[in-house]
């Protein structure tokens, strides 16, 4: 469907927001590809949008409130917290080596479809390479973003510190973490360096299925790979959570996956990653 | 799920909220102290009606929506008789002018301009911008059709655009220092 230049600009907003999809949005993208006069239109309004996200961080809430708001809620029963917590954190975390903890829980947001993680993800990485999406917790700890996030997504999260082999140095760094909207609910963005190239990893517990792209199973798990805005983008869901992994680098995308399985055999294993056809 | 489970849940996701809902709410009035108040008003009420949340609907945008009604409650509270909603739309009187311009010196310009917008507008941005909510979510937390909460956003950012003029679009913007010291300790 060609769009005129008249029905393009009035898209703009929506497409900026993000409430442009399917054939509405595939039409709009191809139109400001071959027209200039509205990619100017839309690099303007996007420079305003940007400015605007940027210029307004986060106020978190004084400690003083948090502790009143926590005293207005029950006291959780014992044994009926639903994450994982103590030793089942601690086995589970020795059970995969280096992986992401997780509570299983149901969001109460509604569904989002794989295509829209994807855009978002590769939406995300490129607001935060031209530095318009500041962290909120700077750090290379990862129990130190890891606690920051605690209370502020509705899932815990513990970030893996995988053991670095004799002679061996660390494929990537943690940068830090922030808070990000998705589908009506918070997710959790991580910034990395590779190589020196950023990597962006978003978290959610939003109820969406990953499909389609290249197709990579490791273990149990499978790996959707796409390109969008020239990255690389992966996503998967393991045990309630949704992730997706976005990067520029050149070799195989597989490689961002160190991020979290980052030991000695598993990059072994992963460099013999088996491929299937795109489904 | 059993409904101690339902409340496990319901906390962890309402907690998950906080910050979010009190830099609106600090938005929505200015005042760390009040903006205080009408958070734990908000969760107040939350928590009594939690089980009429419906678990299709996101319950990120229902808590939003308590804190707006909330406001709404205290606005009309403190409006002087005579005065209707559409007051809500001319320049905000308590944006102070002096204030704007000190924070416009100290590089805090496109804070100030958002700052100054009709509180409708001002909401629109926060409720986009910051936290990210959808057209339909918006329109679901103030109340009104999303054709006027879009419309609202493109009249804010088209007041945002021509207070700044369109050159300083493209300077850097100074990021204004965390305001941590906006709430009281």
């Amino acid at each position: 469907m060609a769009l005129s230049c008249e029905s393009a600009r009035r898209l703009v907003t929506s497409y900026l927001d993000g409430e442009l999809v399917g054939e509405d949005r595939s039409a709009f993208e191809s139109h400001v590809e071959a027209c200039d006069a509205c990619r100017r239109v839309l690099r303007d309004e996007e420079a305003v949008v940007d400015a605007v996200t940027s210029a307004l961080p986060r106020t978190p809430a004084p400690d003083g409130l948090r502790t009143r708001v926590d005293s207005l809620f029950p006291a959780a029963p014992r044994g009926r917290r639903l994450w994982p917590a103590g030793a089942l954190a601690a086995g589970l975390a020795l059970a995969l080596a280096a992986g992401y903890l997780y509570r299983h829980e149901p969001p109460p947001g509604g569904a989002a479809t794989a295509s829209d993680l994807v855009a978002f993800a590769a939406d995300t990485h490129l607001r935060y390479t031209r530095g318009q999406l500041p962290l909120e917790i700077g750090s290379d700890r990862p129990e130190a973003v890891s606690g920051w996030f605690a209370g502020r997504v509705p899932f815990s999260l513990t970030l893996p510190d995988y053991p670095v082999g004799p002679g061996e140095s660390k494929l990537y760094r943690l940068l830090g973490g922030r808070l990000v909207s998705f589908r009506g609910d918070y997710a959790a963005y991580l910034a990395y360096r590779m190589e020196e190239r950023p990597i962006s990893l978003l978290v959610t517990s939003s109820q969406v299925r990953p499909e389609g792209g290249e197709v990579v199973r490791f273990a149990s798990l499978v790996f959707h790979q796409e390109s969008m805005q020239g990255l690389k983008i992966i996503t998967w869901t393991d045990k309630g959570l949704t992730y997706a992994l976005a990067s520029d680098l050149s070799v195989g995308g597989e490689r961002s996956c160190m991020v979290c399985h980052g030991s000695p055999e598993e990059r072994r294993r992963i460099e013999r990653f088996p491929r299937s056809p795109t489904t | 799920v059993t409904e101690a489970e339902r409340d496990e849940a319901f906390r962890r996701v309402a907690v998950a909220c906080l910050d979010g809902l009190y830099g609106f709410a600090l938005s929505l009035c200015r005042d760390a102290t009040l903006a205080e108040d009408l958070v734990q008003e908000t969760y107040l009420r939350a928590l009594k009606a939690r089980h009429k949340a419906s678990p299709d609907a996101g319950l990120r945008s229902w808590m939003f929506a308590i804190l707006h009604n909330v406001w709404r409650n205290e606005v009309r509270r403190r409006r002087p008789e005579g005065l209707t909603d559409e007051a809500d739309l001319i320049q905000d009187p308590s944006a102070d002018p002096l204030q704007l311009a000190d924070r416009r010196e100290s590089g805090g310009r496109l804070r100030a301009a958002i700052e100054a917008l009709p509180g409708p507008f001002r909401e629109a941005i926060l409720l986009r911008c910051v936290e990210g909510f959808s057209y339909r979510e918006m329109a679901e937390i103030v109340g009104c059709p999303a054709g006027t909460v879009m419309s609202r956003l493109a009249r804010a950012r088209a007041l945002l655009r021509k207070s700044l003029g369109p050159a300083r679009l493209g300077e850097p913007l100074a990021h204004p220092e965390r305001s941590t010291q906006a709430g009281k300790h």
